[in-house]
């Protein structure tokens, strides 16, 4: 159906955004590719010898790099697992028949617009703060030593901050995707003597199927570069224990300014999001094809 | 058909889903209410709810130390500016892609969303770099350069699956009635993928906004929006809780606010596809 | 539609030249967000009365993001800000790499010679002065006088680790929130590093041995580490591992510490009645020893320097001079009060009366400041310079590294031994790569 003069004009349409995009991926990319094959270090001027794989072979056998590729997997697996199951909940809360609806549903929604900096800011001293925070007033109103969450679960609280900042974009997604259920197919299954726990499985699971590959997708794109947050509250510790992929990074080229090591780190970076971008790409393709 | 649903059965919704709703508003409202309070009423123990002597110095305080409307205008200009650049470039290619697909289109796609993956910290140095030698350091247009290219790919995507759910017969028949292209776009297309603009438009405006790397990173005095802004606010000596909660206020208060007044409009394009 | 879009446009075009162009000679200060400096950006009406064609605009930032964002600009020349505010530590590296403009030829009347030699001193290469002093510190041990005499004790002038253990211990009252000491632990080579580098000084430890090797795995190190994890968890508050100064300072003037020992500025905020509760008990003593001639006290000096790259170095100097001058040490005094001038710059402060009558702290505060010496920090020779860091550009990284570790075995998720070993391991393993033995 589409002639040849309309795939001209398509090609023609296309072309500002894939030439911008690809600027904007090869010119940094290049520039941090040359950059990781240099000892270059910003606090040293003067020369910067061409030193090979040395800067890779470093950053790769760093103790904290295993820790971090781990954090960074659980970081981004916690997050998704917590945002869509608790999207899903509360999708199906939302879709009840309630009075003030909207007002819910604005409260609900209210954290995607916070800054990551304001709320992990927030969620650090006015909540998770072991002498002035809120959750230690609680504990010690309920008789309890106040835990001490950032030292001792520093990366489960970063995963509980995240998703909180999360959780209602995966709810509006999920929500959507079940308002636009047939109803009368779930009329017709309860008529059948399906019970609400057969009807949600058997017919609201699957039809939330897509809605919940596209949160995947979108969420793991900003969930892999995590940095706000752990900068604002643990500075990616103690120790490595809140470290990811994107700190460490940023540890090695702007805490350290070793351009050339933290430039082989990034190159690392970009492969293993790349591996992983592949990866997602297969499971969408699958369930977004129309 | 509607069903008749107990009202005692939508009373019992309503308490739980207003319970949740609070529980999860709760860190927002908390943060208002102890920027209204006193440092010493900020960690008073136990917590004081509402009974306390409200006062706006902490907003005043903060006012006088940074110059709050400034960054505020910044963060308005590079958010809605990088926005509405992104659109222009991204409307003609979403268009193509919806309407002409051809057998690379969805590769292509997921391509640009892979640029997404890159991690800034990565490319900081060269980025830095480069804008220094074009002087683009400190600029609101460096700003809303980078943030144009990093929200591209969302804005493409966006589009695109908004596009694609407008029916194509409609555009057939416009065709037959000897509309080109132009026409196309304008008469009978515009109409229908308003909403979806509006949508993609919003999402992105949040998205600059609350971004935090490039703008705290890029910029110095002249072009730094509130994200800088409440970067000095980190952690100040002493005690800070009632400030820190004044600072993130003014903060978060803009786009917040709206957020809430075209959340409708925000939702309704918020489907990437996912609903058929 | 594209009416909107060609109307964005040229609003940003617009705001942007707006933003651009400016009248008279506009300089940046990037600096911390340290009291201290946030009373100089209310004062600054004084600067511009006298210098009208000269315009401020301010960064202020938290210190970790400042240190980053200048260190950033300046190694790239990327010419964002005409006046940094920076430590001790960048002083001596930066201008040996020719980052600074030498402060030669302040205005009449700057007095470089009332500044006080130790601090100086750090700020000196070649005979040039790279930076001015707008602050300086030394440690030392704050504490409240009210439950020490509860607990039945008096604090000495120049206590011993052993008598700070024992004080702790009799002050904790953890029931009543009461912790025997604070100390930092937040990591960072500024932070928890600087304090155990200068406590593993006065315990006869050192970072390096004369041929540049880590010195983790030394004895003193390890009586240094255990004896600080002994004291924060037994006496110390909860949450401790990401306590840096702030936060310290902040459980101080609610009254939940016994002991404090930290920098010497805060000495004017936990004395302060408007923040603090604990305003009229606190007393203060030299930082603690251990008997081998070195006490456990840092110096460090918070300093204006001026970029190479500026382009506008007479106003930058200008700037300068007036806010590190005797002039606005008065200013502050006759706005805010004598105790809250910046303290530790200059001698003549020290032989004001009137400063020596509101600050109950001046005394303490110049004896620990002269105590530090930079140039011999350690019990045993060594070959760097530095009291709680080490003045080379590695140290940043390494000793934020280290921090790390420390402050992992302070939240309890590694041992003490686990600790020194990593932290010698990725010393030596660093040292090796940037070429010592230099």
């Amino acid at each position: 159906m589409a002639t040849q003069h309309s795939r001209a004009a398509a090609r023609f349409m296309i072309s500002p955004s894939v030439l911008l995009l690809l600027g904007w991926m090869l010119i940094p990319l290049g520039m941090t590719i040359y950059f990781s094959l240099l000892r270059y270090n910003l606090l040293m001027p003067g020369e910067h010898p061409f030193v090979g794989w040395e800067n890779y072979s470093y950053f790769l056998s760093d103790p904290a790099f295993k820790t971090a590729l781990i954090n960074t997997l659980l970081l981004v697996v916690g997050v998704l697992i917590i945002t869509v199951v608790g999207g899903v909940l509360l999708g199906l809360l939302l879709d009840q028949a309630m009075w003030g609806q909207g007002i819910v549903r604005i409260l609900v929604i209210a954290p995607f617009f916070v800054m990551p900096t304001v709320s992990a800011l927030v969620w650090k001293n006015m909540f998770m703060n072991p002498v002035n925070g809120l959750f230690a007033y609680a504990a010690k109103f309920l008789g309890l030593q106040p835990y001490d969450f950032l030292s001792q679960a520093p990366l489960m609280s970063i995963i509980g901050i995240v998703s909180w900042q999360w959780l209602p974009f995966a709810t509006l997604i999920l929500l959507t995707a079940m308002q636009s259920l047939d109803q009368e197919q779930l009329e017709a299954a309860e008529m059948d003597g399906a019970g609400p726990f057969s009807r949600f499985f058997y017919i609201t699971v699957p039809h939330l199927s897509r809605a919940v590959t596209v949160v995947i997708l979108i969420q793991t794109i900003f969930l892999l570069s995590i940095f706000a947050e752990i900068l604002v509250t643990t500075n990616g510790g103690p120790g490595n224990a809140s470290t990811n992929l994107t700190y460490l990074v940023y540890a090695e080229s702007l805490l350290r300014f070793d351009v050339g090591t933290g430039s082989a780190g990034g190159v690392v970076a970009i492969v293993l999001a790349n591996i992983v971008a592949i990866f997602l790409m297969r499971m969408i393709g699958k369930n977004l094809d129309a | 058909m509607a069903r008749m649903i107990s009202s005692r059965r939508k009373a019992v919704n309503t308490a739980i889903a207003w319970s949740v709703g609070l529980l999860i508003f709760f860190p927002i409202l908390w943060t208002v209410l102890t920027s209204f309070k006193t440092e010493a009423q900020a960690i008073a123990d136990p917590p004081i709810w509402f009974n306390f002597h409200w006062t706006l110095e902490n907003y005043v305080t903060v006012q006088e130390r940074s110059n709050y409307f400034r960054h505020f205008w910044n963060s308005v200009v590079i958010s809605v500016g990088s926005t509405l650049i992104g659109l222009a470039i991204a409307v003609p290619a979403a268009w193509a892609m919806a309407f002409v697909p051809g057998k690379r289109t969805k590769d292509l796609l997921m391509w640009m969303l892979s640029t997404k993956m890159l991690p800034p910290v990565g490319v900081l140095v060269p980025i830095y770099l480069l804008f220094q030698k074009v002087g683009l350091l400190d600029t609101q247009i460096g700003l809303i350069i980078v943030l144009t290219l990093i929200n591209l790919p969302i804005i493409v995507w966006m589009l695109y699956t908004y596009f694609r759910e407008i029916p194509v017969d409609i555009l057939e028949a416009a065709r037959m009635d000897g509309a080109g292209l132009k026409d196309e776009v304008i008469s009978v297309l515009l109409p229908m993928a308003v909403p979806g603009m509006a949508s993609t438009v919003l999402l992105n405006i949040i998205l600059a906004w609350n971004e935090a790397f490039w703008t705290l990173n890029l910029t110095a005095a002249k072009a730094a929006p509130l994200t800088a802004f409440i970067a000095s606010y980190s952690s100040p000596e002493g005690l800070f809780y009632a400030k820190l909660s004044a600072a993130s206020t003014m903060a978060i208060a803009p786009i917040l606010i709206m957020g809430w007044f075209s959340q409708k409009q925000l939702v309704r394009g918020l489907t990437f596809g996912a609903v058929k | 539609m594209t009416f909107t879009i060609r109307a964005g446009l040229m609003a940003c075009a617009a705001s942007a030249l707006v933003a651009t162009s400016a009248s008279g000679e506009t300089i940046t200060i990037a600096t911390v967000n340290n009291g201290d400096m946030i009373r100089m950006q209310g004062l600054t009406d004084d600067f511009t009365k006298s210098h009208p064609d000269i315009e401020l605009e301010w960064v202020t930032l938290e210190e970790n993001v400042l240190r980053q964002r200048v260190t950033q600009d300046v190694a790239t020349k990327g010419g964002q800000f005409d006046v940094m505010t920076i430590g001790t530590y960048e002083v001596p590296i930066w201008s040996k790499q020719g980052w600074l403009v030498p402060l030669k030829d302040m205005p009449e009347g700057y007095d470089a010679a009332d500044l006080l030699p130790a601090i100086a001193g750090g700020l000196t290469t070649d005979g040039e002065l790279y930076a001015a002093p707008f602050y300086g510190e030394s440690s030392m041990v704050m504490y409240r006088k009210d439950l020490m005499e509860k607990a039945g004790l008096t604090m000495p002038d120049a206590p011993t680790w052993d008598e700070i253990k024992a004080a702790a211990a009799a002050m904790t009252d953890k029931d009543g929130e009461i912790y025997g000491i604070c100390l930092r632990g937040k990591a960072g080579w500024g932070e928890n590093m600087a304090f155990l580098t200068a406590m593993a000084n006065s315990y006869g430890a050192k970072w390096f041995d004369m041929d540049w090797n880590a010195q983790f795995d030394s004895p003193e190190w390890k009586a240094t580490l255990t004896d600080y994890l002994d004291l924060m968890n037994n006496y110390g508050p909860p949450g401790a591992s990401s306590n840096g100064f702030n936060e310290n300072l902040a459980l101080f003037q609610q009254g939940k510490c016994g002991m404090w020992i930290d920098a010497t500025v805060a000495a004017s905020f936990v004395t302060n009645p408007t923040d603090s509760t604990v305003a009229d008990q606190v007393g203060f003593a030299l930082a603690p020893d251990k008997g081998l001639g070195k006490r456990g006290n840092w110096l460090w000096a918070w300093n204006l320097a001026i970029p190479a790259g500026t382009e506008k170095a007479d106003a930058a100097k200008a700037f300068v001079a007036w806010a590190t001058s005797k002039a606005y040490t008065e200013l502050v005094a006759a706005n805010e009060g004598w105790a809250n001038v910046p303290p530790g710059t200059r001698t003549s402060l020290y032989e004001n009366q009137e400063y020596l009558d509101a600050a109950p702290f001046a005394k303490m505060t110049l004896e620990s400041i002269q105590a530090a010496d930079p140039q011999h920090p350690t019990v045993d020779e060594v070959p760097y310079v530095g009291v709680q860091f080490v003045a080379i550009p590695e140290f940043q990284g390494i000793g934020t590294s280290v921090g790390q570790q420390f402050s992992a075995a302070l939240a309890g998720q590694m041992t003490a031994d686990e600790a020194l070993a990593a932290a010698q391991t990725l010393t030596t393993r660093e040292m090796k790569r940037s070429g010592y033995p230099k």
